[in-house]
């Protein structure tokens, strides 16, 4: 992943007001105001309700992007206004470089059919389509024949593992199966941006973990790039390459998994990672000082980059100087101070 | 006084209006009877601008009339030609396909039932009319639904219009049309079209609006384009409301179409309803009752099928081989079977029904006109024109004094002192104004007190707004010169009403303590509930004869049924926690009907009582048939004389009095709610 790349999704100062005439008054207080907050401030005076401000980041291609917050954070809405099933009131929201906040219906339809993929939290299947119909109604819109259109639509549902459930209907599956139902509708047409709102987060904790290792593995064999809303910060932890944290409306913090759990940027961040067992979640390279000129002290434990805390911590209890972090065939890449591993943890150091 | 219910400023604002009503009547007598001369013409300029209005569309309306004649016309060839065989084993496989084997056999059972009572080829002509106008009704029904759905800045006028629609009373509608598609069959088939259309409508936007937001957005990230949303994926997902919405076109088609026989011109079954009961024929018009009853059930519940979640499978080779049979039969046999209307096989029943009837009246005539009379002269007559009037020596044995006035107001003020005083002020204030409203009869209420009284009352109810509506559809009334006859239909409809919710909520209340007497309503209920209003006449005649009481009855068989199913529902959905918190508290059964179950029922019966209203009034209008005074005799002399200024003005009153009481009781029901978080 280069820089220089267009990233797969690019939104800017994105804001989604809700009320009475939201366009107007977003711009007057935009331009009265300097700050986002500010804004938002006026915005809810005047009773509008500006559920998401001033949102920006970029999505790499192939990213698998999280956007993590509680109920009413404005997630939701966030993720919709990137769908476009919300209409972005503010800012400017770029699809592989192509700006969808001014997309023609026509063209709407188009991305849609070719490029968009969503998964939903309560699913969204239709209840007098079968399961095989349901996988195969992206393509019947785009009017393909019936015998190709089911083919297709069989190789998906043997992806998501539903191999003869194809003539059910959803009323006869259970949560879990329905919600495969909802992963193959979303890929059946070969998405390169995939939404999933919440998927999981319905389903019971067992089935939930099955599909997010499930889901894990077709993101490997699919390479699309994703933006996966949740509320469960484990979930996040567990799946993301990058999470954003959104409360009120404004996203808080964009960052690695380990820069949430080690460095959260105020303590409603913190408040979240705090159940978390952070050791299996960080790596070594979150608190080693890099570079090759340092002084260390005797003991070499074999500390490497990519260890998590709770392996590193194990090998260094007994030790108080600076210990060396070394690649794979040995050379040194950094130190990291024992101290500075249970600081990061938050063990108190007997 | 600043602490002040919201209840009790407005009871008492309408107990000081009433008593200065009452003070000054005597000087100011333009307070009871409002003068004629301040009346506006509005009737007639109604009536001026329908006709100027109705000239204008006429020749559209005849042609589109001219139009609708030939399916009229086929339908009706093909009904009443086709074999009745091949008629009867069409709806079996039809009834077996919906329904599997019961509903076959009712099927079955239905049609023998109409084919020997003789009353086939009627049946058939009416069928012929629903089966052009519920096609109708379903289109344009179905077009509102789906456009008020798409265009959310109509909706809320398509609500208000359809809620219109839904208390204007029946015959409000024949009037005008009858002047623009003049007598005849026509005029049956567009008010029945017009008036099962709303049904169709509002159960397709609630379906549509119902419709889940994920499934709505699943379609449109699959790339569809709004027609296929709305085609593929939204009507088919709302297709259960869509269906109730269908069942409800239906019976309101066929009830329609029934009512509409009073213009005539047809020969259907209604006609011979109404044919018959001027011929003091019960016998038979008991028969024809039963037939329409019998097609309202086949046709209800067939249709009803179609509303359910999980519908069983039923093998279509039985349908198949069933309309084989028909054919076969029709084919082997048409030239030896009878004319379908030769049949005859009730007519000694029903001419032994006259007998026993005739034979029965004239054994209890002496309890049946006790009953009447003592019904009407204690009860209805002093709510009408109030005790001191309708206590007469010739009927109660001696005569009201002022002495008696204000022992009943002295009686009413000490009560609601009591009440008063307990810290209950608005239920004191309220019991004052009963007596007075007791002495003075509904009839010959003063109408600044009516005024004043509703406005409170709608304050109360749900805020200004409705308050300000209530006045001021009311002095509609009352500026165009309908409010003798409205307050009339306020009495005998507020009697009814009154008797529903006190019947009606002791039913409801035991079939919610005893499943065994629910299992006994249930049927019955349903069952009136199905039949059209037209045919809850006939037996209230048969016994009681035209007047007053029999309009009464009749208007409580019909109006009393929500009233029981909402008291039962309300009683019997407390949620088990709720149940089961009273249980371990250590509450009796009684305590736990009065402490849990009834405060959390109110919403639910507070809905009864406003679907109970709303019947009353419906059946107000019909009941003019068969005798009452008010609105309701108005409409129905309108019809007859094609005056369309009189029939849309006195419909509208009526519409306005049942807007007014849907609103307030809503607004109550709806206060509740909210109380209970609900």
């Amino acid at each position: 992943m280069t820089g220089s790349e267009t990233p797969a999704i690019t939104c800017r100062n994105v804001w989604q007001v809700f009320g009475n005439n939201a366009d107007s008054a977003l711009k007057e207080a935009l331009s009265q105001h300097e700050t986002p907050e500010a804004a938002a401030q006026e915005l809810r005076g005047k009773g509008l309700i500006p559920a998401v401000q001033d949102a920006s980041f970029d999505v790499k291609e192939g990213e698998l992007f999280v956007i993590m917050g509680l109920s009413g954070s404005g997630k939701s809405t966030l993720i919709r206004c990137i769908s476009h099933l919300l209409h972005a009131t503010g800012g400017e929201i770029r699809i592989d470089g192509e700006n969808i906040v001014e997309a023609s219906p026509k063209r709407l339809i188009e991305l849609r059919r070719k490029k968009l993929g969503m998964v939903f939290q309560h699913f969204g299947l239709f209840p007098h389509m079968t399961v095989a119909e349901n996988v195969a109604y992206p393509l019947r819109v785009q009017g393909v024949k019936k015998k190709q259109r089911l083919a297709k639509a069989q190789e998906v549902i043997e992806l998501v593992g539903l191999g003869g459930r194809e003539k059910n209907f959803p009323r006869e599956l259970s949560g879990g199966q329905r919600q495969r139902v909802g992963i193959a509708r979303s890929l059946v047409a070969d998405c390169s941006v995939w939404f999933l709102d919440e998927p999981f987060s319905a389903l019971d904790p067992l089935i939930r973990r099955q599909l997010q290792d499930e889901f894990l593995e077709i993101q490997a064999k699919l390479k699309t790039t994703i933006v996966f809303i949740t509320h469960d910060i484990n979930e996040a932890l567990k799946l993301a390459d990058r999470i954003a944290i959104m409360r009120d409306g404004k996203v808080v913090q964009i960052g690695t998994p380990a820069d949430i759990v080690l460095r959260p940027v105020d303590d409603y961040v913190r408040e979240f990672s705090k159940d978390v067992a952070k050791g299996q979640h960080a790596h070594v390279s979150s608190v080693m000082q890099p570079g090759e000129h340092h002084v260390y002290g005797a003991d070499d434990p074999g500390l490497r980059q990519d260890m998590t805390l709770d392996a590193a911590l194990a090998r260094c209890m007994e030790l108080y100087e600076p210990v060396p972090v070394r690649t794979e065939d040995g050379k040194l890449v950094g130190v990291v101070n024992p101290a500075d591993l249970a600081a990061a943890l938050q063990v108190e150091q007997g | 006084m600043a602490s002040l219910s919201k209840g009790s400023i407005a009871a008492l604002i309408a107990a000081v209006v009433g008593a200065l009503c009452l003070l000054l009547e005597s000087s100011l007598p333009w307070l009871v009877k409002f003068p004629a001369a301040w009346v506006l013409p509005a009737t007639d300029w109604v009536g001026a601008f329908m006709e100027w209005f109705l000239a204008l569309i006429k020749p559209t309306a005849r042609a589109f009339s001219a139009l609708m004649f030939y399916p009229m016309e086929a339908a009706n060839y093909v009904l009443s030609h086709t074999p009745w065989p091949l008629v009867i084993c069409a709806t079996t496989a039809l009834a077996w396909t919906l329904g599997g084997v019961r509903m076959a056999l009712m099927a079955v059972v239905g049609l023998g039932f109409v084919l020997a009572s003789g009353y086939w080829p009627e049946s058939m002509n009416t069928l012929a009319l629903v089966a052009v106008s519920v096609p109708l009704a379903l289109i344009i029904g179905g077009g509102i639904g789906i456009l008020a759905n798409e265009y959310p800045r109509i909706r809320q006028p398509v609500q208000t219009v359809l809620d219109i629609m839904q208390t204007v009373p029946t015959f409000a509608y024949l009037t005008p049309l009858l002047v623009l598609f003049g007598f005849g069959p026509v005029v049956g088939l567009i008010a029945s079209a017009i008036y099962a259309a709303p049904p169709m409508a509002r159960n397709v936007l609630l379906g549509l609006e119902r419709v889940e937001p994920e499934i709505k957005e699943a379609a449109i990230m699959a790339g569809g384009t709004r027609l296929q949303q709305l085609f593929q994926c939204e009507i088919p997902s709302a297709g259960q409301q869509i269906m109730v919405g269908v069942n409800q076109c239906l019976m309101a088609a066929l009830s329609m179409v029934i009512i509409a026989a009073v213009i005539g011109g047809f020969d259907d079954i209604g006609w011979e309803v109404l044919l018959t009961m001027r011929k003091a024929q019960f016998g038979q018009s008991l028969l024809a009752g039963l037939v329409i009853v019998i097609f309202a059930i086949l046709i209800d519940r067939m249709s009803g099928t179609l509303t359910q979640d999980r519908r069983d499978r039923h093998d279509p080779r039985v349908a198949w081989g069933i309309l084989a049979l028909g054919v076969v039969v029709s084919a082997a046999f048409w030239g030896s079977v009878q004319q379908p209307g030769t049949y005859g096989l009730f007519n000694p029943v029903a001419d032994s029904v006259d007998r026993g009837l005739s034979s029965f009246t004239s054994a209890n005539a002496e309890f049946l006109t006790a009953l009447k009379n003592n019904v009407l002269f204690y009860v209805l007559l002093p709510m009408r024109i109030g005790l001191d009037q309708a206590v007469l020596p010739f009927t109660w044995g001696f005569a009201w004094t002022p002495m008696m006035s204000a022992a009943l107001f002295a009686a009413g003020a000490a009560a609601g002192a009591v009440f008063a005083l307990r810290g209950q002020m608005a239920l004191g204030v309220m019991l004052l104004i009963a007596a007075g409203m007791l002495e003075t009869g509904i009839s010959q209420l003063p109408w600044p007190f009516v005024l004043v009284g509703a406005g409170v009352l709608a304050w109360v109810a749900s805020g200004r707004g409705l308050a300000v509506l209530t006045v001021v559809l009311l002095a509609t009334i009352l500026l165009s010169g309908l409010w003798e006859r409205a307050l009339l239909s306020l009495y005998l409809s507020g009697a009814a009403v009154f008797a529903c919710a006190v019947m009606g909520g002791a039913i409801g209340l035991a079939s919610a303590v005893s499943p065994g007497v629910w299992r006994v309503v249930r049927p019955i209920c349903d069952m009136l509930q199905t039949i059209p209003l037209f045919v809850f006449l006939i037996p209230v005649l048969m016994v009681f004869q035209i007047g007053e009481f029999s309009a009464f009855l009749a208007i409580i068989a019909y109006a009393i049924v929500p009233m029981i199913r909402y008291t039962r529902h309300g009683l019997v959905s407390t949620p088990d926690e709720m149940i089961e918190a009273a249980t371990a508290s250590g509450a009796t059964t009684w305590q736990m009907l009065k402490d849990i179950r009834a405060p959390y029922a109110a919403p639910s019966i507070l809905l009864g009582l406003n679907q109970t209203i709303l019947y009353a009034f419906a059946m107000l209008v019909i009941a003019a048939l068969i005798g009452t005074t008010g609105l309701g005799q108005s409409i129905y002399l309108a019809l007859g004389q094609a005056d369309v200024g009189l029939g849309i003005s006195a419909g509208a009153a009526m519409a306005i009095l049942a807007l007014i009481a849907d609103r307030m009781v809503q607004g109550f029901a709806e206060e509740r709610r909210k109380a209970l978080g609900l």
